[in-house]
């Protein structure tokens, strides 16, 4: 028998969205199911990566599509990985340059207009290459008839730097979470163009990734630390005052650091485009809704899979279903939902229509990766 | 071909500035944390072709220099920059060497797991860079070579389909035998000097065009 572990060491990157971990430390709920959460703030996704790896950190704050580029070996060595569950839902967003709305480029028909001119080159800013920001913000310009990889320049640009290259005129716009994505539009040099729910509403956010091999090992752990943080996304989305207590907390420079209401702003779904459009989003960044943006729906996991392929990223067909199905801990997450009283649904599948109209409900990837006319498939 | 030696090859540094909200007590120990690493390359006897920023213009510049290594600081945010590299050269990798002066014990077998072609330099002083770099790129032309082997059995295998295929297009066409057809295709590809493989190809281009 192995001794319960009951210290797990989590990564997380200074991020909005990693709010329900941060708040089931602040708040004590980790001790509440036995367990105490040693919180480790990271600098890249890659550095985080190594270190979960390396067993350095039991477990992370992760981009969802990061989780599963590692399982499948993309740019590493595949290793086996597993999802406990996801963080949050929403609330990232692509910005484009305040200079582009200056030409009348402000929304995505006339920025495919623009790119179509051929004038010169555009270059568009992700987080991590299998990443969610890189996923979105292709799937968004090719649903405006732009490739992603043939008619403009695709970057990685740490999120902390997106505001100043694109004051600088270093690229045309990004896409990245909070509260970076928020801070270029009050700092002047972008508008919001399209959020994430735009692109996909209610799609997974940042997922709680460990290795297969720690999930294996420790299961105990695994289950207290999906109920705690499943308490603090529950508390968090509560109400606007939680909402508030928690921007204070990331406030800090031991989480986010920068002003609590600067954070507060989008995480309460206050949204200002940065070109006078003011509004009150009724789906932004979400730690909980009723379990809903918690459960890992393995049609979540096999969008990601679905669009590595359709990049290329994936050079060959995996097998969705039992990939996700391996990964994704539908029964630990079940059991820990039942220590936090939170309701599950019978279905590992969910349905969402796109922006442009298509339908993602997980039951068929192979066609679904294939579906789309701009890819990078390789020819056979 | 002779192996280049050492002293040839083309190693890029990439520094890191800590952010402004970091302070100068960073910058100050970030700078001296690039220089170590600079005179422990120095006086093992590598040279480095550049010294670069770690900005958005990271991946051209280094698509420009074509380096034999990359050397970055473990703890820089300008990692995930070098992982879009990684990514779009995955079929002609270079080893990337971490830097850290991290005092945790950790074991090259440990950081080879967590990436490709990722090691770890504990500490920095002088006396440690070379030998580590040296097992870095052993260890990455070990892999390289494994990988050269794979590929090179998946390009034998689809010739050999390729001549399968020619091979019963001429049986069919001329009425000959496996073997005879076999010996036509040799005495092709030896009258135009081309390998079996080549004439394979043209022999199925043609029938394609007929």
């Amino acid at each position: 028998m192995t001794p319960t572990k009951t210290v797990i060491k989590v990564g997380f990157m200074p991020l909005t969205d990693c709010a329900s971990l941060v708040m089931a430390s602040v708040l004590g709920l980790d001790e509440k199911y036995g367990i105490k959460l040693e919180l480790s703030r990271e600098h890249s996704w890659s550095g985080m990566r190594e270190r979960l790896l390396k067993g350095d950190l039991d477990a992370a704050h992760v981009l969802y599509g990061l989780l599963y580029g590692v399982e499948m070996g993309i740019g590493c060595a595949a290793t086996p990985m597993a999802v406990l569950m996801n963080l949050s839902r929403n609330g990232q967003a692509i910005t484009l340059s305040k200079s582009l709305a200056e030409q009348g480029v402000t929304n995505l028909e006339a920025l495919a207009a623009l790119v179509r001119r051929g004038n010169r080159r555009f270059t568009f800013a992700h987080t991590f290459p299998t990443g969610n920001h890189a996923m979105f913000l292709s799937y968004w310009l090719a649903a405006g008839g732009i490739d992603p990889l043939r008619d403009v320049q695709l970057v990685t640009v740490p999120p902390g730097q997106m505001a100043s290259n694109l004051a600088a005129g270093h690229m045309d716009g990004f896409c990245a979470g909070e509260p970076w994505s928020g801070a270029a539009v009050q700092g002047g040099s972008g508008f919001t163009a399209a959020t994430s729910q735009d692109v996909w509403p209610d799609h997974p956010g940042k997922a709680l990734g460990t290795s297969a091999a720690f999930a294996d090992a420790n299961p105990h752990a695994c289950r207290s630390l999906i109920a705690a943080v499943l308490e603090a996304g529950r508390w968090i989305d509560d109400s606007d005052e939680h909402r508030f207590a928690a921007a204070e907390v990331l406030a800090s420079p031991a989480y986010v650091g920068g002003r609590a209401r600067a954070i507060a702003a989008r995480l309460q779904g206050d949204y200002d485009n940065g070109l006078g459009r003011h509004w009150r989003d009724p789906d932004p960044l979400q730690f909980h809704a009723g379990g809903e943006a918690n459960f890992p729906y393995l049609s979540d996991a096999m969008w990601f899979l679905t669009q590595h392929r359709r990049w290329g990223l994936l050079r060959e067909e995996p097998d969705y279903e039992a990939v996700a199905s391996r990964v994704n801990r539908v029964g630990l997450y079940r059991e820990a939902a039942l220590l936090a009283g939170v309701p599950t649904p019978s279905s590992l599948l969910r349905s969402a229509v796109l922006m442009d109209g298509k339908v993602w409900n997980g039951r068929d990837p192979r066609s679904y990766a294939a579906s789309f006319a701009i890819h990078k498939r390789a020819l056979k | 071909m002779k192996p280049p030696s050492q002293r040839t090859l083309r190693i890029v540094v990439v520094n890191t500035v800590p952010d402004g909200h970091a302070g100068m007590q960073a910058v100050d120990a970030q700078a001296q944390r690039n220089a170590a690493l600079r005179i422990g390359l120095l006086e093992s006897g590598y040279d480095i072709v550049a010294s670069l920023p770690a900005d958005i213009f990271l991946p051209e510049r280094i698509a420009q220099i074509q380096p034999d290594m990359i050397i970055i600081d473990s703890e820089s945010d300008a990692r995930d920059v070098l992982e879009h590299i990684v990514i779009a050269t995955r079929d002609e990798p270079r080893p990337i060497v971490l830097f850290t002066d991290d005092q945790t014990p950790t074991s090259v077998d440990a950081a080879l797991a967590a990436g490709v072609s990722a090691y770890i330099v504990d500490g920095l002083q002088a006396e440690r860079v070379k030998p580590v770099l040296d097992v870095a790129l052993a260890r990455f032309k070990r892999e390289q070579k494994l990988l050269d082997e794979l590929s090179d059995t998946r390009r034998q295998l689809a010739e050999r389909k390729l001549i399968e295929r020619a091979k019963g297009v001429l049986m069919a066409k001329n009425r000959l035998t496996e073997e005879q057809a076999y010996q036509r295709l040799r005495s092709m590809a030896m009258n135009k000097k081309l390998k079996l493989a080549e004439i394979a190809q043209r022999v199925l281009d043609v029938e394609d065009l007929l």
